[in-house]
């Protein structure tokens, strides 16, 4: 009798752990940006600096983790893009006292077109080879800055437009643009672009086998993430207020990017998330310890990669099949076996 | 379709020299050699992975050597690969998916009864939500002729399908095979296992030293001179034959 009961709540369809957390998830995720957003109500004005860090961070985590995480590439210069994005609200702000809105919308074109640009060359090599194209360019890139008058060659220009900005407005901007990066992430992946993606990031060649194209994938998921990583790079420069060549074309950004996908768990929407909250924290806590604070990142990275080969949030979803955001596909109710013929004569 | 005497070095070493080969509307058609005599090869220019030296693909009554990968997919090419190459992190449903969105350019909606329905087929609908990295081999073969059907193939490239499996789960390849036939879609299967070249194929073709030695009923060509001397080598299937004699 138990069993019988038991099966008709099944076929019934009554809410299992999983549908009652299915149901629940937006409400859930609703209530934490909310938390969030609310955050400089109640937290210091450490807590809220910490919690800029983070979500900008966890923006161009997103963005790198959609480039190497999904379509297979690993870019060693998304450092270009924070540059543009710094260098542009200077000039916008400073050179032509316009407004730091404006700097978005040019930060957005400049990185576009740029990405576009170097997409021509960098888009034919694959790869190790790819990776370091995407290096060299940012590099030049660098020399470039250092030595172009428009600029003010190395001098580099204080932001002074963003003292006028508060910790809680800044804050919200950071937030804005962090969850923003997810959110765009979580949209692409249940896209149709997402779907090839996802098979892009499982087997390259046995996805064009089925039809998906590479190269215009690729290239849209390119041009998307500098594009964000440049706007990412307008909220950066205002928290930082000072711009300058050497740390905005540094490749130190993008091996925040790496450690923060790596560590969270590459191919994952979750693991940026996760990512960025440990290396900040991480950071916060290494400031204490000047000269070896990198070495103790290093020391942590392997450490985690060591206990978790696919980052934390691989190693959680392969335990406990967990995923905050799932992209998965639910196949259309069906009506039961048809014929293939039937499925054939339409194509 | 028709091949007209497809070639492709590799350096000095000329692994096709003229294969020539016809495929019809529901017809299976067998293709079988020894190691290294190029069978996965000519499946690799037949859908633009390779380049050949020379020769001409009639498919749909135009030569398409020079499409790409995805044209020739779209066009209604549809491949297996030797070893099973599904998205492993993604369900069974969702590879069956991405062969439908992308192969026959369905929507996403649309696509997705299709990509159901073939699982159906394949014999997958109990399993259509397990990771396809989590599927055991006999699934993971019928997955790879699943995802290829879904792209909605005119003719359908099997390499090597049933490779590596039971007497009783090549059955159930043999099975879905004929499925796939009966639909009117041509099949070249390259194969090493036996059974299914004598029970699934219309005709076999022997490929040996880069040429098409022989091509005939499945029966006659396996118990061929040519057959024997192409596994065996000339002096031992002459031998072999004299005992018989």
């Amino acid at each position: 009798m138990g069993a019988r009961t038991s099966g008709i709540r099944q076929i019934g369809g009554a809410p299992g752990p999983r549908g009652g957390w299915a149901a629940r998830k937006p409400l859930v995720l609703a209530a934490a940006v909310v938390v969030l957003a609310l955050l400089p109500l109640y937290a210091s004005d450490y807590g809220i600096s910490v919690g800029i860090l983070i979500f900008l961070y966890m923006s161009l985590g997103q963005m790198w983790n959609l480039l190497a995480g999904y379509s297979g590439l690993v870019s060693l210069g998304q450092q270009a893009f924070v540059g543009i994005g710094g260098y542009t609200l200077a000039m916008v702000t400073q050179a032509y006292h316009m407004s730091i809105a404006l700097s978005f919308f040019i930060a957005a074109g400049v990185s576009l077109a740029f990405a576009l640009v170097i997409s021509f060359p960098i888009f034919k090599m694959s790869g190790v080879y790819f990776t370091v194209g995407t290096w060299i360019v940012s590099e030049a890139l660098l020399v470039f800055f250092r030595n172009w008058a428009f600029v003010k060659y190395d001098a580099g220009y204080n932001i002074t437009v963003a003292y006028r900005i508060s910790m809680p407005a800044l804050y919200l901007g950071a937030l804005a643009v962090g969850l923003g990066a997810t959110a765009l992430v979580y949209f692409i992946l249940r896209s149709r672009m997402g779907l090839a993606l996802m098979a892009i990031r499982d087997d390259e060649s046995a996805a064009e086998a089925r039809g998906v194209r590479l190269y215009r994938t690729k290239l849209a998921c390119f041009l998307i993430s500098s594009v964000y990583t440049g706007i990412t790079g307008v909220v950066l420069y205002l928290n930082i207020t000072y711009v300058k060549p050497g740390a905005a074309f540094g490749i130190d950004w993008t091996v925040c990017m790496v450690f923060i996908v790596v560590i969270g768990g590459l191919g994952t929407i979750e693991g940026p998330v996760i990512g960025a909250v440990i290396y900040v924290i991480l950071r916060q806590y290494t400031y204490n310890f000047p000269g070896i604070s990198m070495i103790m990142l290093g020391v942590a990275a392997v450490a985690i990669i060591m206990l978790a080969p696919e980052g934390i949030m691989g190693a959680v979803h392969g335990r406990f099949g967990f995923r905050l955001f799932s992209t998965e596909r639910r196949p259309p109710p069906g009506t039961g076996p048809r014929q293939y013929p039937e499925d054939a004569a339409d194509v | 379709m028709s091949v007209e005497n497809l070639a492709i070095s590799f350096g000095s070493n000329q692994v096709l020299k003229s294969v020539n080969l016809e495929l019809h509307a529901g017809e299976t058609l067998g293709v079988i050699g020894p190691n290294g005599a190029g069978k996965t090869v000519m499946l690799n220019i037949m859908t633009g992975i390779l380049k050949p030296d020379g020769g001409r693909l009639v498919f749909l009554g135009r030569d398409i050597l020079k499409e790409g990968v995805v044209e020739r997919v779209r066009m209604g090419l549809g491949r297996t690969f030797q070893i099973p190459r599904s998205f492993r992190n993604m369900t069974a449903y969702e590879n069956s998916l991405v062969g439908a969105v992308f192969g026959s350019g369905l929507t996403e909606r649309a696509a997705g009864a299709r990509a159901r329905d073939i699982l159906d087929m394949i014999g997958l609908s109990g399993k259509k939500l397990e990771p396809a990295g989590k599927l055991g081999l006999l699934d993971r073969k019928r997955l790879e002729i699943g995802v290829a059907l879904a792209t909605g193939p005119r003719a359908l490239l099997l390499d090597e399908a049933a490779g590596g499996l039971t007497e009783s789960e090549v059955a159930e390849i043999l099975g879905i095979v004929r499925k796939v036939k009966e639909s009117g879609v041509g099949v070249i299967w390259i194969e090493h296992v036996l059974q299914t070249m004598l029970h699934g194929t219309d005709r076999v073709m022997l490929l040996a030293e880069g040429r098409d030695v022989i091509c005939g009923r499945p029966r006659d060509v396996m118990s061929s001179r040519e057959v024997e001397e192409a596994y065996l080598g000339a002096g031992v299937g002459a031998r072999t034959r004299r005992k018989r004699a």
